[in-house]
């Protein structure tokens, strides 16, 4: 990524500061069961985007503490800081866009029958949204 | 005098037949230019309120050039008896309606920047993948913005402000106007992207509204000058800045007439032509009609833009009318 490190700045920022805090430290998911891409086994969520979130967390060094809920309950946590990431089956046409921020969409995801799957983040908080999608790029393609 | 009669006259002389024709490449070189520049900047617009109001700013900067190109239409047709001033307000209409259009969503654009710094909207920028990089779509959006502001301010924007004089346009100096003020809203909003990109998301906000508050002014100023001009103030120059000096100039040329105690001219501007109405006061309260139409006419000649010239002989002349002193 491009960087001004010689003003000590990066860009892009995050305003509220989601990755510094993140990374290398707790990584709040919230996810929602939907087919093979999250399975709920014993309260405890598998299947392929929990895969690719924890892939994501070892990354910045960090442990996910994963809570299931509605993806309406899951969204206003989101908007009030409680979680700092959402994924699951949500894709580009989502209508949460005015209440997160928005990845790119994956086709290339396991499970995800040809959907574009894309993950919710804090809004503007764009140095966690583009080392994320860096990650996707890296592990499933554009 | 010409053989298109004393009304009406719809030729124009070779400098600005010239500058006509000049004009009208120069619109369809900015239609085809801005329209490419939206689609380049539809592909970057993200979610950046600035992005967004430099695009629709972009989007309504095309409303004069079409209405210059509908009203050049117009304004060739010859008066008839259902219009006998002939149809030159038409470009007065049409400077008009861009000036309005600009008004209503430039208020509208700052309301929604406004609306958006209150509620703290952070807006989000993530990234986009470029010939298999990663790049954040902020530096694609600066790069975009960079590019396309090349056109109005070192094209289309000089070459038209140097056309506007010659054709006594308003519609085209505005446009003109607002084409060399472009640069402005690139800045802001290049000023808003790389303000999101270093984390003070409030910049991109407050970018979007200086970029509103530029097109509410264009729009007002558009508006103000299109309004007075059809309300038949009296003719002033193609800025508006000053009072026209042709109308000295009639009057100067009726004083110098033997046969002429004293003058007067009420003139005003049809959109591209004048209207001219002189007062004259004969000596010994006499006159031969063909004075008169000879008058009108060597008046016409002065001047292309005179056009639509009536003498009239009075008693005494209108206070309202213009002696030019």
């Amino acid at each position: 990524m491009l960087s001004l490190s010689g003003c000590g700045l990066a860009v892009p920022a995050d305003p509220d500061g989601t990755l510094e805090t993140v990374s290398g430290g707790e990584l709040r998911v919230g996810t929602a069961p939907d087919g093979d891409l999250v399975r709920i086994e014993d309260g405890e969520p598998t299947g392929s985007i929990v895969d690719l979130v924890d892939g994501f967390a070892s990354r910045i060094h960090a442990e996910t503490d994963w809570t299931v809920a509605s993806e309406e309950t899951l969204v206003s946590m989101l908007e009030d800081g409680d979680l700092d990431l959402v994924a699951g089956g949500i894709t580009s046409e989502t209508p949460w866009v005015d209440k997160a921020g928005v990845t790119r969409g994956y086709r290339g995801i396991e499970g995800a029958d040809g959907r574009e799957i894309v993950m919710l983040v804090p809004l503007g908080e764009n140095a966690f949204l583009s080392s994320l999608e860096r990650f996707l790029d890296e592990e499933v393609g554009g | 005098m010409t053989e298109t009669g004393q009304f009406g006259r719809t030729t124009l002389p070779p400098e600005q037949q010239r500058a006509i024709r000049s004009a009208v490449r120069w619109e369809i070189f900015t239609i085809v230019y801005t329209s490419i520049t939206i689609a380049v900047i539809a592909l970057v617009v993200g979610e950046s309120q600035a992005m967004r109001t430099a695009w629709i700013e972009d989007m309504l900067s095309l409303i004069p050039q079409f209405a210059f190109l509908a009203a050049l239409l117009f304004v060739r047709r010859r008066p008839t008896r259902k219009h006998p001033y002939g149809l030159h307000r038409a470009m007065g209409i049409g400077h008009l309606v861009a000036g309005v259009a600009l008004l209503a969503v430039g208020l509208n654009l700052a309301i929604e920047a406004v609306t958006g710094l209150i509620a703290a909207e952070h807006p989000t920028i993530g990234t986009v993948q470029l010939f298999g990089q990663t790049l954040w779509l902020g530096w694609l959006m600066v790069a975009v913005m960079a590019v396309v502001i090349v056109g109005p301010v070192f094209f289309y924007g000089p070459a038209k402000s140097k056309l506007a004089p010659v054709l006594h346009n308003k519609l085209l100096y505005a446009d003109a106007d607002m084409a060399k003020a472009d640069w402005q809203t690139t800045v802001a909003s290049i000023v808003g992207v790389l303000g999101v990109g270093v984390g003070l998301w409030w910049l991109d906000g407050a970018a979007a509204l200086f970029i509103s508050l530029g097109i509410i002014w264009d729009g007002f100023r558009n508006t103000r000058t299109a309004v007075v001009d059809l309300m038949d103030q009296r003719a002033r120059t193609y800025d508006s800045k000053e009072p026209h000096p042709l109308a000295a100039d009639i009057v100067s040329y009726l004083r110098s007439r033997p046969w002429v105690a004293q003058a007067a001219v009420r003139m005003r501007d049809q959109g591209q032509v004048f209207h001219i109405e002189a007062f004259v006061v004969p000596h010994r309260g006499k006159v031969k009609v063909t004075d008169l139409s000879a008058a009108a006419e060597r008046i016409a000649d002065i001047d292309w833009k005179m056009q639509d010239v009536v003498v009239i002989p009075v008693e005494q002349l209108p206070e309202e009318a213009d002696t030019g002193r």
